[in-house]
């Protein structure tokens, strides 16, 4: 149950703010992990702890911006991505330390993403985000591990 | 993956979203979008309660006898205090996993007065109040993301007041700790996976970057020069046999050099 109420949470929250708030009312990168924070929100449900520190800045159409990060083998971690404004889209995927993509599940939805896997190997890996329709806007990621 | 998948799937179930399974149409990167990757201290460098969720998948650490608390020592340096700092929220973690609420108290009550000698408590005193709460009621899961945010926080503060030089210092404080922990445990219940956990030379070659950037004066001071100097000695033991897991001999060697490390900044004024 607690998922039917966090997955319809997640899919109208985006609208509620943009009825709810005034024109420059809210700092774009604020909103950003703000809606990233809710996404992440919901595998806290199942026990992913959501690191505290994010990756934010602006990106722009067909730039793909890649973020270094460093994983454990054995924990399963969620990548959940934000970018601010109707329409917009993002894609998101990891790669390992030589490039290669990692299989895994990707969530979408409205503004926000997520990709869920789990290592097999410890190390580096790559965070690979692209804003796959819209114009330039600001993005937030935060991940969380279990 | 099942896990994984039970959480999509009741998303799934009720929101248009595409969920499917990804990776294998993606092309892989070039060198050149490696290169450009970024790194941000508080996302690339991983919490001291990631690394050990993972090792007590690998076995059963007594995080009891591991979580030692730190002698007083007089304190040279406000370098010496932010790894100090690092030191204690590793410390933290290990009394959670431990789950010692007196323990998790006491290094609370550590951290804060530690952040008062370096002018950064205002912004952290509800943090502790929360690190004691949540340690009254053992919400361990709490506690493990306060402790993160109480980091963080300190590190905020630190910039707000000009003493950006201090902020990579508590991370590796922490990250040192955390290391010295769990290649002790690693080192005394070697196995192969276990032993793999700890190789992460990704994240030494970082933290010695972020030593690099430092003020000469900072890096001048003697901890932080003998620091760097240990990350240099544990980043060849990482990088050796990369294709197998870390040998027994190379977990010892470890453990040593971060152990050393850890001594190094919790030792008195009189050793610095």
């Amino acid at each position: 149950m607690r998922f039917v109420i966090l997955a319809i949470f997640i899919t109208c929250a985006p609208l509620l703010r943009a009825q709810q708030s005034a024109p420059n009312e809210e700092v774009p990168s604020v909103t950003a992990r703000s809606q990233a924070l809710e996404l992440a929100g919901a595998f806290a449900n199942d026990g992913f702890k959501i690191r505290d520190g994010f990756w934010g800045g602006a990106i722009e159409a067909k730039k793909p911006q890649f973020l270094q990060v460093n994983l454990f083998a054995g924990n399963a971690y969620w990548f959940s991505a934000s970018v601010v404004g109707i329409g917009r889209k993002l894609s998101l995927s990891i790669a390992t330390d030589a490039g290669q993509p990692v299989q895994g599940d990707t969530f979408q939805s409205e503004q926000s993403v997520a990709f869920g896997f789990v290592p097999q190997v410890s190390g580096r890996y790559f965070v690979r985000l692209e804003l796959t329709t819209g114009e330039k806007s600001d993005f937030a990621l935060v991940y969380s591990y279990k | 993956m099942a896990f994984l998948r039970h959480s999509l799937a009741a998303l799934a179930g009720l929101i248009f979203i595409g969920l499917a399974p990804a990776g294998l149409a993606e092309p892989g990167l070039s060198s050149s979008e490696m290169q450009s990757a970024v790194r941000v201290e508080s996302v690339t460098i991983p919490s001291p309660g990631e690394f050990f969720a993972a090792i007590g998948k690998s076995g059963q650490p007594n995080w009891t006898q591991l979580f030692l608390p730190i002698p007083p020592a007089t304190l040279a340096s406000r370098e010496q205090m932010a790894l100090l700092l690092g030191v204690l929220v590793a410390d933290g973690y290990i009394a959670v996993e431990a789950q010692d609420s007196q323990g998790v108290k006491n290094t609370g009550k550590d951290i804060i007065n530690l952040a008062k000698k370096l002018n950064v408590s205002q912004s952290i005193l509800s943090r502790s109040k929360s690190l004691n709460d949540f340690a009254e009621n053992n919400d361990w899961p709490a506690l493990r993301e306060e402790l993160e945010a109480t980091q963080n926080e300190v590190k905020i503060s630190m910039a707000e007041q000009q003493d950006e030089k201090l902020i990579p210092l508590v991370t590796i404080g922490a990250w040192l700790r955390g290391t010295a922990v769990v290649s002790e445990f690693v080192q005394k219940n070697y196995t192969p996976e276990s032993a793999e956990l700890l190789r992460q030379p990704a994240i030494v070659e970082y933290l010695i970057t972020l030593l690099d950037a430092l003020p000469e004066g900072t890096r001048a001071d003697a901890r932080v020069a003998e620091i760097r100097g240990g990350l240099e000695t544990s980043l060849k033991t990482l990088n050796t046999n990369p294709k197998v897991a870390l040998a027994p001999e190379d977990v010892q060697s470890l453990a040593s050099t971060m152990n050393g490390l850890v001594n190094v900044i919790i030792k008195g004024n009189e050793g610095g």
